[in-house]
């Protein structure tokens, strides 16, 4: 069998079992997976759904943008959703500080944000490069901590002046980011996502960091013989991961909740990983991936409510097409990879 | 007779480099052949299509006379051909019972208690009459302890064929001679082997013919006669070699001076104890020692990659003198590292030899300004750089990972020698290189010492130093003697030295 059929039955293969799997328990919970899936598939690229799909691409895709930079270095960023808090947290604290300082105010405010979780991930990037502690188990540690914090903090130091619900007062509106197509949800964090992609392309490729970085990540040998701190690059690294997550966590406050309340991260620190590796850690591919995720991210309550399809299906559905990318890396593999 | 295996007109390009060009070999049933030829001369192309690692663009594959399809080192094992690959596939960390049940494919799909299988791997063991401690960590495994483990997992599918990369590139002299008689035992039992070698005196002492290949071709054969060794180095080379460089230096100023230096291991124990010495400008001292006695780590706190315990390393080169400085402000003094793990240390193979180039070159300002890279003036002095240096590789954009071993190292050099260097540490810089490289090598540090250029070299082989330094220092249990003048010593001095610390 020539080399080119071979790729080909293997992607068939793939997708056949992509689709079937998921199918499977649709069908076992009862319902029709053409319609699950066309219903999922109407409902993102709608009038309605396409917009929520973009909001939830937002923070997936600054989230991403952090975990891969991390994972280019051989650091695992687990800690994504602490971060993400951390950056909200921080930046809603100082935010009325910012009352009427216009369009400054908002880009200081995102600029704490992305402080908070650098802070956090800079931590992390310590104990990790001066005491040997595994970035992963600390990261997941923290999350906790910091879900606990927030849920402390607007119960009781931050909570809104009529201490009645969980949450805190309001930003003042210089910090919050303007709905730009009226009528849905979508706010100007999509520009900021949008630049940070750049942004992070740039370090990537054309910056002595982003080379030390994935110099460390392919080869600690070889980051020791070129004379790179380790140390300090560790925690430098992991800053600017965690950097990623506090921003997001910023624009979601800015764009969407406008205050501090519990969940607001939805389970984007998860996602966001499943984005990065997706994308292949390559920064331009990253708001793709992230959108495929705001599909399942915004879908999950369509179906929900369209076909009363419980939640645990979605995430099944979620799993199938994160393996099928996987699988199809395999099936197809990169010409670099073939010529190794 | 039927070949046991025939290769008829294979072809391999990686982009605009024929690595392969319409290759045909064959080695009947119980012969040795030898495979030779310069770095980049497709040697390693052709041994990994043999071993299904790799597809040819065309040409075909028989066994016993009919054509087969190895799509995976798991198809060519099924055919009965077996490879041990130049750097090992061992895992570190895993003992020696555990990394041979890792290379049976057949364990992936069902489990097997790892007792079921020791008295298997000890009757391949004791066939070959080497002793192996199956509970030890691969890790504390001397280089000639690793290939062992890896012979006896290519010997336990009972192979016809077995295939050795560069197999005694990196063995002392009596593990090398160990091996080789392995391989004549095998012979006597109906396996066959192809021996990729770029010593010469493991063809004569071993190899029924030689093939020689160079620039991806098949360009003759012999059958090693003693008489036209001459001639086969012609063949090789393709030219004469080019005479060895004799100048001497001027011995001047000590730039390094080493001062009661105690360095330790990762797990505590002595490297080096209390090391003194100086390196003068203009000379070369040669480094030997046994594998494992501290040279490794002198070397790296020499480059400032590994810490000090106590004592001083001093380098006095620019104005100010640096003492204990650390590796980015060495490279910057002007002091080139050829490290002696190259993979682990000298280069990223993920990356492209731009990348490796900008690798030590970050404090260069025509390539680094302010943390931004210059990729385009790297690009082009990597150009050059291969160019000058004639290391093989379809341009700056090559993966490194797609060079041979002996180009790798020629990217090294060029990389660590290209600016004005004041002094070069060479750790086994000739290592497992083919004839001419070797020259063109010994010849550069030659060349350098000439411009007053201080040089280190450690070397396994007693003969490089001999033949280029002009002192030499030994290494025992961390103990330094010496440096004395190569003149006023002898081997067998030097040879009590390295055993008696």
């Amino acid at each position: 069998m020539s080399d080119g059929l071979t790729r080909l039955v293997r992607v068939g293969v793939v997708l056949f079992v992509a689709a079937l799997v998921p199918s499977l328990f649709v069908v076992i919970a009862g319902h029709n997976p053409w319609r699950v899936f066309t219903t999922l598939v109407l409902y993102a690229f709608g009038p309605q759904g396409w917009s929520e799909v973009l909001v939830h691409a937002i923070p997936l895709t600054l989230i991403g943008l952090g975990v891969a930079f991390a994972l280019r270095a051989g650091l695992f960023n687990i800690g994504s959703d602490g971060q993400l808090i951390a950056g909200a947290v921080l930046a809603v604290f100082f935010a009325p500080y910012f009352e009427g300082w216009g369009i400054a105010g908002l880009i200081v405010f995102l600029a704490i944000g992305a402080i908070g979780g650098g802070l956090l991930g800079a931590f992390v990037g310590y104990l990790r490069a001066w005491f040997g502690a595994s970035e992963i188990i600390v990261t997941i540690m923290l999350n906790y901590v910091m879900i606990q914090m927030i849920s402390y903090l607007i119960r009781g130091p931050m909570q809104e002046t009529s201490r009645f619900w969980p949450q805190s007062y309001l930003i003042p509106d210089d910090c919050v980011l303007p709905v730009i197509v009226p009528g849905t949800r979508l706010h100007a964090g999509v520009f900021v996502a949008l630049v940070m992609v750049i942004v992070a392309a740039i370090v990537q490729r054309r910056t002595v960091l982003g080379f030390q970085a994935s110099v460390l990540g392919a080869n600690p040998g070889a980051a020791a013989y070129a004379g790179f701190h380790v140390k300090r690059l560790t925690l430098v690294i992991m800053a600017i991961s965690g950097a990623f997550a506090g921003l997001a966590g910023a624009v979601e406050v800015g764009g969407i909740y406008q205050r501090l309340q519990d969940n607001m991260s939805e389970g984007f620190g998860l996602a966001g990983i499943a984005v990065a590796l997706i994308a292949r850690l390559e920064a331009a591919a990253i708001p793709f991936a992230a959108c495929l995720f705001g599909i399942f991210f915004a879908g999950a309550g369509a179906l929900q409510r369209e076909l009363a399809l419980p939640f645990p299906l979605v995430w099944i559905i979620e799993a199938s097409v994160i393996f099928a990318v996987a699988a199809l890396q395999w099936a197809v593999p990169s010409r670099k990879a073939a010529a190794a | 007779m039927t070949p046991l295996l025939e290769a008829r007109g294979l072809n391999k390009s990686y982009g605009q480099l024929r690595a392969n060009d319409d290759v045909s070999f064959s080695i009947l049933p119980g012969e040795i052949v030898g495979i030779v030829g310069e770095n980049g001369a497709g040697k390693s192309t052709l041994v990994k299509m043999l071993g299904g690692a790799l597809a040819p663009d065309s040409g075909e594959i028989l066994i016993s006379g009919a054509a087969v399809g190895l799509h995976s080192p798991a198809d060519a094992q099924k055919a009965g051909i077996s490879l041990v690959h130049q750097h090992f596939n061992l895992i570190e960390d895993l003992s020696v019972e555990e990394n041979l049940v890792l290379g049976r494919p057949e364990l992936r799909h069902g489990v097997l208690s790892f007792k079921d299988l020791r008295p298997d791997f000890q009757a391949v063991a004791d066939d070959l009459g080497t002793h192996i401690a199956f509970d030890a960590r691969v890790s504390t495994l001397s280089v000639g302890g690793r290939q062992q483990v890896e012979l006896i997992r290519a010997l336990f599918h009972d192979p016809r064929l077995l295939i050795l990369d560069e197999p005694t590139a990196v063995l002392p002299p009596n593990e090398r001679d160990r091996l080789l008689r392995f391989i004549r035992l095998l012979k006597s039992r109906g396996t066959a082997t192809i021996l990729i070698s770029h010593k010469l005196d493991d063809l004569y002492d071993c190899c029924d013919r030689a093939v020689v290949m160079r620039g991806g071709r098949v360009v003759g054969t012999s059958d090693l006669r003693a008489d036209d060794r001459p001639g086969l180095i012609r063949l090789i080379v393709g030219a004469e070699l080019p005479p060895p460089d004799t100048r001497h230096g001027t011995r001047g100023a000590p730039l390094v001076s080493v001062r009661d230096l105690v360095i330790h291991r990762g797990n505590g124990t002595v490297a080096v104890d209390h090391g003194t010495f100086d390196l003068h400008a203009g000379e070369i001292v040669g480094l030997c020692g046994v594998e494992g006695n501290g040279q490794t780590e002198l070397l790296h706190a020499l480059a400032g990659m590994w810490p000090i315990h106590a004592g001083d390393i001093t380098y006095s080169i620019g104005e100010a003198p640096l003492r204990n400085a650390d590796a980015a402000a060495l490279r910057r003094a002007g002091v080139a590292h050829i490290p002696e793990d190259r993979l682990h240390y000298g280069i990223v193979t993920a990356f492209s030899l731009t990348l490796n180039w900008l690798l030590r070159k970050l404090g260069d300002t025509r390539f680094a300004v302010w943390g931004w890279l210059w990729r385009q003036a790297a690009t082009k002095a990597t150009a050059g750089a291969i160019k000058d240096n004639d290391v093989r590789a379809s341009g700056p954009r090559a993966r490194m990972g797609d060079l041979s071993g002996g180009n790798q190292q020629k990217f090294v050099i060029a990389r660590e020698l290209g600016d004005d260097a004041a002094v070069i540490l060479a750790g086994h810089p000739t290592r497992g290189l083919d004839i001419r490289t070797v020259v063109a090598i010994r010849n550069r540090l030659v060349a350098e010492r000439a411009k007053g250029v201080a040089i280190l070299l450690l070397s396994a082989d007693l003969s490089e130093v001999w033949d280029i330094a002009d002192r030499i220092m030994v290494m025992a249990r961390g103990r330094l003697r010496g440096p004395v003048p190569v003149g006023e010593t002898t081997l067998a001095e030097i040879g009590h030295w390295m055993t008696t610390p």
